[in-house]
This record gives C-alpha cells, structure tokens and sequence, in this order.
C-alpha cells in the first residue's frame, strides 16, 4: 500500500515539525494550515458546487464566538470548544443554506456577503454574549504545537475528505449541479439536499477553525472574527490554486504562505492591492488555477481520478458484432 | 410604536430625501448590470473616487461640492471607459463569475490605492448647513441639496435613455446585443459608453453623499451593499424596480434606526436584501437572468 505509506509518511512529517521548528515557524505554519484549511471548505461549495461564497466567514466567526464563549464561561477545554463551534456552524447552516441556496449566481454570491455583515452587526449589539466591540479576552496562548497539531490535523481531515469527494457519486453530483444545475435536477439528482450538504460541510470547518484562532489569538471581536480578508484569502488561494479540484486549495494555500511572508511581508502598504491584482491576474490568464498548470507539465496526474480509473479498466473481451 | 403625525411625517420626509440618493448611487450599478449582464462589485470603489475628487477640488481648489461634481463625473467616466476597454471586455462572454472576480479584484486595488492617496481619515464637506421649515417639518439644507441634485439627475438619465438615439442603442443592446448588432447599433461602443456612465452616475452619487455623509476609502464598501439592495429589492436591469427599491431601503433605514436601534438602521439594507431575496429572487419588479 505505497499509497497509505506515503499518507503516513506526510502525516508523521507534519505531526514532527513542531518538535525541531521554533514558535516564529510555527506561527506561519499555523496560518498556512489555517487558511489552507479555510481554502478546502470554500472549494467544496464554491469549487465543486458552482454556489460562489463572499459569506463563509460568518462561520468562521461562529466558530470563533462559541469556542470563546465556552472557554470563558463554562471553562470547557479548548479543543471541544472549537469543536462545539463547528457544530453550531454546522446547526446554523443548516436553515441559512435552506434560504440561501435558493439563490443563484451573483445573486447567492451577495446574499452572503449581506449575511456576514449582519451577523458581524449582532456580534456589536449583542453585548451581554459578544461584550460588543470591546471583545473577548481569553487567557494568552504559550504553547504553539498543540495549536499546530489542531490546525494541521483540520486540514488534513479536509484533504481526506476532498479526495473522498472527489472520487464519490457525491462529488460527481456536485460538479453536475455547478456545470447545468437544471440538468442535475432533470436527471434525478436531489440538487437541493446535495446543495445543502455541501453547505454544512463548508461551515462546519470554518466553524472549528475559527474556534481554534480564537484560542490561537486570545481575542475575538466582531471586527476581526467576521473580516471579509478571512474569506477573500480562502478564496484567493482556491482561485489560484484551481477551483473543484482536490490539491488546488493546497497548491493556492501554500504559494499564497510563501508569497506573504517573502513579499507582502515588505510591501505592507500594498497588500490588499497585491491580492486584487492576483484575482485579476488568476482569472485573466489562469482560469483554471496552477493545477491545471502542473497537470499540462505532467506534474500531476491529468483528469480527475475517477476518470482515470475508467479509463484504466480492460477493455471488454470483444467488439460487439455489428 | 406611537402614532405621532409630525414625527412620522419627519421620518418619511429623511427616508425619502436618503432615498433619492440611494437611487442614484444605484442607478450606475443597476445600468452596467442591465447592458452587460455583469454586476460590478466595484461600483462602490468609484463612488468613493468621485467623493473623494470633490474633496480634493474643494480643499485644494476650493470648488463647491456641486461645481465639483461634473468635473469627477467626468473623470470617472474616463476612469470606467478605461476599465471596460483594457478589463471587462476581455473576460464578458465568459464564465459570468469570472466578471464578478475581476471586479471585485479591481474593488480592492482601488480601496488600498484610495488608502494610500487619500490617507485612511474620515472625510466630509461641510459646506452647506443650516435648515429649512417647510410646512412644519425640519429639512437640513444638505439633504435637500442633496436629494433635488440627485433626483435631476436621475430624471435626466431616464430622459437620456428614453428619448435619445444612443439610450436607444444603450436599451437595446441590454435587451438583445445580437439583434442590436444586426440593427446597425456599435455594441461594442455602447458597452464602453455605458460602463463609463455608470461610474459617472456613481461619481457624481459620491459627491453627493460627501454632502451629508462622512466617507473614508474603505466606505465604497458599504455603500455598495446598499446599491444592492436598492436594486435587488427593485429588481436587477429595471430602472423603475431599482427607485422603488431606494424608497423601500431609504424608508426603511430611518425607521429602523428611530424605532429599533441606530446598529438596526444600517442592517436594514441587507436584512431587506436578504428577506426580498427569498420572496421574489427576480426582485419586485425585476426580469429574468438571461
């Protein structure tokens, strides 16, 4: 099983690195994995369903809120509080996606955006739970790996899952819908319960990461936890990576790492135009992402894995008479 | 809720002076959608840059906000002929997200380019104060000022539209390019014209504001989710749709915040664009995508 092998091995690699790296490392692998993370929970309902998403950061601050909330309050442990708040992601998306998958194109593209911004409104006014602006402080962070460990093992779990997609009837159903949503619905495909379950899925991540950094950086205010730059770099890295395909948000999410900490670093001022001008950029000149990119050079394999496996099997015994 | 006639009839007459200004500040998006198909989720990003030119002719040159506004009017139609011709032209036709993507790629740029230029400050134009008692409701001078501009230059865009050989073309190339062309209409000219009157309409929408409202680089991006609302609770491509939708939002917006809370007021827009949404997805008086 060189496959399971090498699975293992990436795993161990990745599980290893905080016993040699120091905390400035870490801290950029944190922020890589996080948003790597947020990168694959965006791809399953933007990438794979077609249903492009300006609003998934409201689960992010979900998750962020009730992670904090449990932490402070009921003194839960961190790591079931970030839990607990994917699950209230999860509860939540649940009759938010019912309403708003019923929306199409733009116009669902809007809605969420218009829902991250009134859920950031009710994290300032309901101040008995979120304490208003001010925000919540939750005790300071000194150890980074279990904070790594947490993230990683996230991100990790939404590469699995991906691939899993990716090679399901699920998956194939998902790309229907984003190819012809009428066509989907036409060939018997439940388009509603499988728009809904890709919606759950790409909340209820974002809601267990958004517990994790909560912990990660000690504070949540609706500023922070409900910022569009959370989803805009999800989005950026899926964009450039390759949207509906199973490395692309990673691709996207470690370029994006690497070009933060080597360029933008320097060029603090310009950075939101930097991301502008690669949105711009990526879908001028790279529609499909560098994964397509890599597949032309043969770096990766070409097509997607399912097809390959069709393509693979022995052909039958004869040709049929004529 | 009290039933005072007085306060009421206050509240009305704020709503409905807002109002002329969010269908304005709607009116370019809305128009650009209709022609191209292509919501331009930076249309907030150029009301922005025609606030802030008006600033700068005000304080450097002294310019009254409203002597102000055809000059950035002007500089914003270049600015939006230029995007169409070097940008959008090349991705329309495509995949419709990638138009969107593009523009909103462009809507960061300017905001960090705003940044850089016109500094992260809150800005405003207090030149006009002062109110007027008209049948025993208070009017602020501004808003008045404001609105009666507004309303002119919405009348004169539907007149435009209407009544003139090229707001023909303008019309028929949003209702069908292929039969436009065929007619003798240059289409691709009148997507250059009408992506550029767009950003006019909403430079001269952000001039305006400045008059009441105080801006900051970053504020396209609220005032771009209230044109949205206008012309989704209106109806995407209809001009009647989308000033039926400025009186709902602009009503709205003041009694929300007057009754519920000042935060309610500024949620108003989405939660009407989210609650229209579900109702009529088409908008209340809106056409089908195409």
């Amino acid at each position: 099983m060189p496959r399971a092998l090498l699975v293992g091995l990436a795993l161990a690699g990745a599980g290893a690195v905080p016993l040699v790296a120091n905390n400035y490392v870490l801290s950029v692998l944190i922020s890589l994995a996080m948003f790597t993370g947020l990168a694959y929970a965006w791809n399953i309902i933007s990438g794979y369903t077609g249903y492009l998403s300006f609003g998934q950061v409201t689960f992010f601050g979900v998750g962020a809120y009730t992670a904090a909330v449990l932490i402070i309050k009921l003194h839960v442990a961190w790591p079931l509080a970030a839990l607990a708040g994917g699950l209230l992601a999860a509860l939540l998306s649940l009759p938010l996606g019912w309403i708003m998958l019923r929306l199409r194109g733009p116009y669902f593209a809007i809605g969420m955006l218009g829902l991250s911004r009134i859920a950031e409104r009710i994290a300032f006014a309901w101040e008995p739970v979120t304490d208003g602006g001010r925000g919540l402080y939750l005790p300071p962070v000194l150890d980074l790996r279990a904070v790594y460990w947490a993230v990683v093992l996230v991100a990790a779990a939404l590469v699995g899952i991906t691939s899993l997609l990716d090679n399901s009837r699920f998956g194939l159903r998902l790309l229907a819908i984003r190819e012809d949503e009428g066509g989907a619905d036409n060939l018997g495909i439940n388009t509603t319960l499988a728009k809904l379950q890709a919606f759950v899925l790409s909340a209820f991540f974002p809601g267990v990461l958004g517990g994790i950094y909560a912990w990660h950086v000690s504070y949540v205010d609706p500023v922070t936890a409900f910022a569009t730059q959370i989803d805009l770099t999800a989005i950026v890295a899926v964009l450039l990576g390759g949207a509906g395909t199973v490395w692309g948000p990673l691709i996207g999410g470690v370029t994006l790492s690497v070009l933060a900490e080597v360029l933008w670093a320097r060029f603090p001022f310009i950075h939101t135009a930097l991301f502008g001008a690669l949105v711009i950029v990526t879908v001028l000149f790279l529609p499909k992402g560098l994964a397509d990119a890599f597949r032309q050079r043969g770096w990766l394999a070409p097509g997607r894995a399912f097809l390959r496996r069709l393509a693979a099997r022995p052909a039958p015994l004869e040709a049929a008479p004529e | 809720m009290l039933w005072e006639p007085v306060l009421w009839g206050q509240l009305l007459i704020h709503g409905v002076m807002l109002a002329g200004l969010y269908g304005l500040l709607a009116l370019g998006l809305n128009l650009v959608f209709g022609v191209m198909r292509v919501i331009n989720f930076a249309h907030g990003e150029l009301v922005m840059l025609g606030a802030f030119l008006t600033f700068w002719g005000y304080t450097a040159l002294g310019l009254h906000p409203l002597v102000a506004l055809p000059f950035s009017a002007a500089v914003l139609f270049g600015v939006g002929w230029a995007l169409q011709r070097l940008l959008m032209e090349r991705v329309l036709g495509g995949q419709p997200m990638a138009a969107l993507l593009v523009t909103f790629g462009l809507s960061l740029i300017i905001i960090n380019v705003g940044l850089l230029v016109f500094g992260a400050d809150i800005r405003s134009i207090p030149v006009v104060s002062g109110s007027l008692r008209v049948a025993g409701f208070v009017v602020p001078k501004a808003r008045g000022l404001a609105f009666l501009t507004a309303v002119a230059l919405t009348v004169a865009t539907v007149a435009f539209l209407r009544w003139t050989a090229f707001g023909r073309a303008i019309r028929a190339t949003a209702q069908h390019p292929e039969v436009a062309i065929t007619c003798g209409v240059d289409v691709r000219r009148t997507r250059l014209v009408t992506f550029g009157l767009g950003a006019a309409l909403g430079a001269a929408a952000g001039s305006l504001i400045m008059l009441i409202l105080p801006m900051d680089p970053q504020s396209g991006s609220l005032l771009i989710l209230k044109a949205f609302a206008v012309i989704i609770v209106g109806g995407l491509g209809s001009v009647a749709g989308s000033l039926l939708g400025a009186l709902v939002l602009g009503i709205a917006e003041v009694f929300g915040s007057f009754f519920i809370a000042t935060v309610f007021g500024e949620v108003m827009a989405y939660v009407l664009l989210l609650l229209v949404l579900l109702v009529r997805p088409a908008g209340l008086l809106g056409i089908a995508e195409r």
